[in-house]
């Protein structure tokens, strides 16, 4: 039985994460992640796990195409370097042929992941390390494949206040990107805001999260979604 | 804490009559610079008199327990030392002795060892590695090594002030306390407080809040507890200045996040600084060139400068460095700019102001225009003392500025010694470059800035306790 057939509605963060750290996981699996993220304030995407080709196929139709599929495992980090994302699929023949070839990827799925698709320019990065000496710390940044290699990103100690989270979110170089951009529409900061003082609750709030990347977060309609998500676990129990 | 600055008794541990003994050298300050009038005893092997302090070879034969021990003797000999004084009833310890915890696994198990005799004896301990306080109203210090007939070491006992400094190098212990001798502002108190096994930099900031202290800058090379100094900054109610050097240890595993792998131990503790109003200064001499700021004019409330020279060339210099610096040129109001105009003698009645040869009412006027107007929230002089007057005129300046409740950074663009000379002689805050003057404007603006947001940031408690939250589930 995999984790997710047993995250129920009244599941708590707190008991999803216990769990892990006792299973001896060293991070949780995307869609777990989405649901903790989502419980500290994140809006995430729509989606669920399945385990058969006729279920995909279901799932995304009820979903609305088109859609994306990944594999899903909490061992599985870097999806895409994996080749474990198929994008944009239209239909049901899309997602049938897409099922199979990541299930024959020969990587050990607990599932696959059908996932909305989500359109926007703008990718944002929200993420939570811990520091030595001061503890859990938020990061807001420019997201998406370039994140490293640009380091625009600010960081604030937990708690952060809403004008802490204001403030940081306007520190970046690249602030402008926030206003509207190409005919999209001026980004929802009151969200943002909410997110980022979520984060830093969840990391105080929460011993056993060592790290999060939340990467990207898409702007889709002026509302920022996050579109990947990874919580990765305390080691050592 | 008081005790550690101003003890009634103390006993030097490890201070003889061997040659080039550092002990002696605490003994020899306190005897006959300082005329400490309270009991100092020293304690060696031989249990000899060291310069008129009576000799015991053990602490527990000490005739009373002294308010403050300063040990100075080889790190292997410290606990046991330590236990003699729990013994003793003394309750607080400086141990200047280096080789503990910066020395190896030997080292750090010592310190462990003497953390747990401090915390069941309640004994406060300062130290160790380092040189311990200096207190110029009370007069005493603990410094080793200090040769007090240096005229600035003398100097800084005799003339008392409000500027505190926590150091954790003895060497820029010494090089602030000179550079202040030549500045404006008298010391108060430094401490220096090494490894800092029990008090550290954030019992210290608590401690500054109820004496004269009127700025604590802030020296570090590690941080034990970054929380701990955020909520003893955010508490302060006088402005903390640091200058932090060095790079802390990675954590033990490697990141696995990109945010992990991204975060540094210098932007977060950027971060820290910005969030808690601590201002983290760029450069050691900042920790003695930026304090007169504080002490000597109002907070900077607004961000709009103007600037006021008899050098045009320095008009369009200071331009640029304040908006560097984030700040911004006031634009003069029409009321603002015809009032210059009548002052006569004005080249530019925008800002920056600019005038030629005037007369010293010329240059009072327009202090008294541009402090007066409500567009501007502080005054960048630029002020060449091309005349004796000008220093006249800065006097006044320095009145205006308490009037208006408005701050001047004022930098002559002089020969850094003449400026320095007339600093030290008239008493006035020159700053001695404008790149200085401008980044005081920037710090009196950011504490300000820093006071108002202060009453929020620890009301940011956990606002929606994630813990009782059930996970919706998204799909549905």
């Amino acid at each position: 039985m995999t984790i997710h057939h047993v995250l129920k509605k009244e599941m708590t963060v707190q008991e999803l994460l216990l769990k892990a750290v006792q299973n001896g996981r060293q991070a949780l699996s995307e869609y777990e992640s989405k649901r903790v993220i989502a419980a500290a304030n994140v809006p995430v995407t729509r989606e669920t796990v399945v385990h058969s080709r006729q279920e995909a196929v279901e799932q995304a139709a009820r979903m609305g195409f088109p859609v994306v599929l990944k594999g899903s495992s909490p061992t599985l980090t870097h999806k895409t370097e994996m080749g474990m994302v198929r994008v944009n699929l239209k239909d049901a023949n899309d997602v049938a042929r897409a099922y199979d070839d990541l299930m024959g990827k020969g990587v050990d799925l607990e599932g696959v992941l059908i996932q909305e698709m989500v359109k926007g320019n703008r990718e944002f990065v929200i993420g939570l390390t811990r520091d030595p000496q001061f503890g859990p710390c938020v990061m807001f940044g420019m997201g998406g494949i370039f994140t490293e290699a640009l380091k625009d990103v600010a960081f604030r100690v937990a708690p952060l206040t809403e004008d802490d989270a204001r403030e940081m979110i306007g520190e970046i170089r690249a602030a402008k990107l926030l206003d509207a951009f190409r005919g999209e529409s001026a980004v929802d900061q009151d969200v943002l805001v909410q997110a980022l003082v979520g984060i830093g609750n969840l990391g105080l709030a929460h011993e056993d999260i060592a790290e999060i990347d939340i990467n990207p977060l898409i702007v889709t309609g002026g509302k920022p979604l996050a579109v990947d998500a990874l919580v990765i676990l305390k080691r050592g129990i | 804490m008081e005790r550690f600055f101003d003890p009634k008794s103390v006993v030097v541990v490890g201070a003889s009559n061997t040659a080039f003994n550092l002990g002696a050298t605490i003994c020899n300050m306190l005897k006959d610079y300082l005329s400490y009038t309270g009991a100092v005893y020293a304690v060696n092997s031989k249990g000899e008199v060291v310069n008129g302090c009576p000799g015991y070879s053990s602490v527990l034969e000490l005739p009373q327990a002294p308010d403050l021990a300063i040990i100075i003797v080889a790190a292997r000999n410290v606990p046991g030392i330590i236990h003699d004084c729990a013994q003793k009833g003394i309750k607080r310890i400086i141990i200047e002795s280096a080789g503990f915890s910066e020395g190896g696994e030997t080292g750090e198990a010592m310190q462990c060892e003497m953390d747990d005799v401090a915390r069941k004896n309640g004994i406060r301990i300062m130290g160790p590695n380092c040189l311990g306080t200096l207190s110029t109203r009370n007069k005493f210090c603990s410094f080793y090594g200090v040769n007090p007939s240096l005229v600035e070491m003398n100097q800084v006992f005799e003339s008392p002030g409000t500027m505190s400094y926590i150091i954790q190098s003895g060497g820029v212990a010494v090089l602030v306390m000179e550079s202040l001798y030549y500045d404006l502002i008298g010391i108060n108190k430094v401490v220096s407080i090494g490894n800092k096994c029990d008090v550290d930099e954030a019992d210290l900031i608590d401690y500054f809040q109820s004496d004269a202290t009127e700025v604590i800058g802030i020296y570090l090379e590690n941080i034990a507890d970054g929380r701990k100094l955020m909520e003893a900054a955010a508490r302060s109610r006088k402005p903390v200045l640091i200058y932090k050097v060095g790079k802390t240890k990675e954590g033990a595993m490697a990141a696995m996040s990109h945010t992990a792998g991204m975060a540094n131990n210098d932007s977060i503790f950027d971060a820290a600084c910005r969030q808690a109003g601590i201002i983290r200064l760029q450069s050691i001499d900042e920790l003695h060139s930026l304090p007169k700021i504080f002490t000597e004019m109002p907070r900077l409330k607004g961000k709009r400068i103007a600037a006021f020279t008899n050098s045009g060339a320095f008009g369009s210099i200071a331009a640029d460095l304040l908006v560097q610096a984030g700040l911004q040129m006031a634009r003069l109001a029409p009321q603002t700019q015809e009032r210059l105009k009548k002052a006569g003698q004005v080249f530019n009645i925008k800002n920056p102001v600019d005038i030629g040869p005037a007369l010293p009412q010329t240059y009072l006027d327009i202090f008294e225009i541009l402090l007066s107007a409500d567009e501007v929230d502080g005054l960048l002089p630029l002020l060449s003392v091309w005349q004796t007057f000008v220093i006249d005129c800065l006097h006044e300046l320095l009145k205006m500025c308490k009037h208006y409740d408005k701050p001047a950074a004022i930098y002559t663009p002089n020969a850094i010694a003449k400026s320095i000379a007339i600093r030290a002689k008239h008493k006035i805050p020159i700053f001695e470059t404008s790149e200085q003057a401008v980044r005081a404007l920037s710090v009196s603006h950011t504490y300000y800035a820093s006071l108002r947001r202060r009453n929020l940031l620890y009301d940011a408690m956990l606002q929606d306790d994630a813990d009782n939250r059930p996970i919706a589930e998204v799909v549905s």
